[in-house]
């Protein structure tokens, strides 16, 4: 090595030296909430609420990150910086939750604050926030769905798969709802499969319609459902005589609620669902605890049930479902 | 290792590392300079240095070599292991050795097999390397899948296999001694051994080296056969970081392993590289990705920025530096 180079070497280490002197303090509570991939419309929407939240709680820093690509390793990558970094608080929509046990176990041990969302199987976390219970959920549709049919005739229901561990949830929910409530409710061929496909739906709406031309309404459970359905209905010329309710994007399900075809939808608002992950960081943070029954000021959270989760954590679950109609929908741009 | 700094690729690589850590320093107010940040680094990098390492291997051993099924091959090593454990270790509780090292043996050799499998089709099939890993790579992930339906699968996470990912021996990240070992392993085999004189004359000029008397079938063969294996240590660390193992774990790798390869100064025709290069070239990465994050840099921008480095080195392979760093006086003079 030269001396032109030596003397290069010299300086930069000279400067790094100088620069770590330099060390921030005071620093306000900094939560960063790591989702499975950006530049999506749901995961935009949920940056909406992370941002509101630190525009309404001085002295809170947030920010949204997520890899990229869809890939549980960027993801594992992101909160090992994190952890690395120290950040005060991580709220995590876990890609894949077992693929990041270690790496939050470690923000754990760091004395970092962990909360996720959507992962009730993940031990390392302290909070897991869940939007609704689902059982709860399918029933809410379905007494909507009742509502419409004035709670009397045949009708049927669709899920996504029958693999689906929470959409058939949904559907159950909605049928032993129906059951309890609506003693004059028939349901006719239950949890047809429409193998997440809108052209399934459709295909499996046609055939009941034609199986039984006396059916009254629809449930569906993936939000491909209500466009198959919406869409059959349609074709048969039957809306308002057949009720349409299900999961479903405003989006997406935009033409068929002008038309009338489907009824409502219902869905989880990621904004919500960000406001209150980090609501329930921030807790953490300063030493406090969530209870069951507590208010988390956010549309959804003002009634949470808590219990305890897999691991360390607790399960905190809202009733966080937003239903729209023709009338509403528009206000959700996602 | 005895650093040549003369290496123009070397010395570009030293300085690019010590600018990114001076940047990153000076912009995170020192933050950076932390024990558990490099800590954290030095473990999140062996996975793509091992996988790096062989993309290197298959460069240079010429002919268009090149190996696409390292990831897809760790994962299913892992997952091989993984789903295989179980059956032979009723409690891996109670022995935990056992289970450690049944389940190193297990993944090894699936990494063997399967490396085996490319470097047969490659050397006795005479198939592209490029085509061919492709398929292999869309087989070992397809298999992986096979065999976990998509889900990641749990791994039991006792003692020695949890210690291999997220231990470390005097402030050194296990995954990290592992990476330098073998790196220094293969570079002493490209080095001083028979076995990598014989690979960078082939892959200099495949013709030479028959007439030299050098069977290129069999180098070719354990050339992919060793970057298999590399791949499954990759596998086992990835298991061991992760506590669990997932088919398609590190979909991005294969493109970074590639550019980490290129960037290190590998000739893609073959016949030229060096691992001390390799080994900066990731750590360069790592260094950057982890700036990024630290100082909340978007990943798309991240994406934008390695196309760029990589550009970069592309073209100051191509430009002499020493006409731009006059080291004489009797130049300076001159001019």
């Amino acid at each position: 090595m030269n001396k032109k180079s030596a003397c290069v070497l010299g300086s930069a280490l000279a400067a790094i030296g100088f620069a770590s002197a330099l060390q921030a303090q005071n620093k306000p509570i900094d939560i960063v909430t790591v989702v499975k991939i950006t530049g999506i419309s749901w995961f935009n929407r949920m940056e909406v609420g992370v941002k509101e939240f630190a525009a309404a709680n001085p002295g809170v820093t947030t920010r949204q990150i997520g890899p990229a690509q869809s890939d549980a390793a960027q993801q594992q990558r992101l909160v090992e910086d994190l952890v690395a970094k120290k950040v005060d608080a991580i709220a995590v929509v876990s890609m894949d939750p077992p693929t990041l046990e270690p790496v939050l176990k470690r923000a754990l041990d760091r004395g970092i604050k962990v909360v996720t969302h959507e992962a009730d199987n993940q031990k390392n976390t302290l909070v897991d926030i869940e939007a609704f219970d689902n059982t709860a959920y399918g029933a809410r549709l379905n007494d909507r769905l009742a509502a419409c049919m004035g709670e009397t005739g045949k009708w049927s229901s669709l899920v996504g798969s029958l693999g689906s561990q929470s959409q058939v949830q949904w559907a159950d929910g909605g049928a032993s709802n129906a059951a309890k409530k609506y003693p004059k409710m028939t349901l006719v061929d239950a949890k047809n499969e429409s193998a997440n496909d809108a052209e399934k739906a459709y295909a499996k709406a046609k055939e009941i319609l034609r199986k039984h031309p006396d059916i009254k309404g629809f449930q569906g459970s993936s939000s491909l459902d209500v466009l198959g359905i919406g869409r059959a209905v349609e074709e048969a010329g039957l809306q308002g005589k057949v009720c349409v309710y299900g999961t479903g994007l405003p989006s997406e399900a935009a033409k068929f609620l002008e038309s009338g075809a489907v009824g409502g939808i219902a869905f989880w608002d990621p904004k919500d669902a960000g406001l209150a992950m980090n609501k329930a960081a921030m807790m953490l943070v300063q030493g406090k605890k969530i209870t069951d029954g507590m208010d988390l000021g956010i549309p959804g959270y003002n009634k949470v049930s808590v219990k305890k989760g897999p691991g360390v954590g607790v399960i905190v679950t809202g009733q966080a479902w937003v239903e729209v109609d023709k009338k509403n929908y528009k206000q959700y741009a996602f | 290792m005895k650093l040549k700094i003369s290496d123009p690729q070397l010395l570009f690589l030293l300085v690019i590392n010590l600018a990114i850590l001076l940047v990153a320093t000076v912009f995170s107010r020192g933050d950076f300079l932390d024990l558990y940040n490099f800590q954290s680094m030095a473990s999140q990098l062996p996975e793509l240095g091992l996988l790096a390492i062989g993309v290197a291997l298959a460069m240079i051993s010429g002919n268009g070599g090149i190996d696409l099924s390292g990831i897809g091959l760790a994962n299913l090593a892992g997952v091989v292991a993984a789903a295989t454990m179980p059956l032979l270790v009723a409690a891996p509780d109670a022995a935990p050795w056992t289970y450690t090292l049944g389940f190193i043996a297990v993944a090894l050799v699936t990494g063997l097999v399967g490396g085996a499998l490319n470097g047969w089709l490659i050397s006795r099939g005479n198939l592209t390397p490029i085509l061919c890993t492709l398929g292999t790579q869309m087989i070992f992930t397809g298999l992986a899948v096979v065999l976990t339906n998509g889900s990641s699968l749990r791994i039991s996470v006792v003692d020695p296999i949890s210690a291999i990912g997220n231990e470390s021996v005097l402030g050194v990240p296990i995954p990290f001694i592992i990476f330098v070992a073998l790196l220094l392993a293969v570079g002493w085999l490209m080095r001083y051994s028979l076995f990598g004189i014989k690979l960078y004359l082939l892959g200099t000029n495949a013709r030479a080296a028959r007439y030299a008397g050098i069977s290129q079938n069999r180098l070719r063969f354990a050339t992919y056969t060793l970057s298999g294996v590399l791949a499954s240590v990759a596998g086992v660390i990835i298991a061991a970081r992760t506590a669990s193992v997932k088919a398609d774990y590190g979909n991005s790798y294969l493109l970074i392993a590639i550019l980490i390869a290129v960037m290190a100064g590998i000739r893609p025709q073959g016949g030229y590289g060096r691992m001390v290069c390799l080994f900066f070239s990731a750590l360069a990465l790592q260094l950057l990705s982890s700036t990024f994050n630290l100082l909340e840099i978007s990943n798309f921008f991240r994406d934008c920025a390695w196309g760029l480095l990589l550009l970069c080195f592309l073209a100051s392979a191509r430009v002499s530096w020493r006409d731009f760093f006059p080291n004489s006086k009797a130049q300076l003079r001159k001019s």
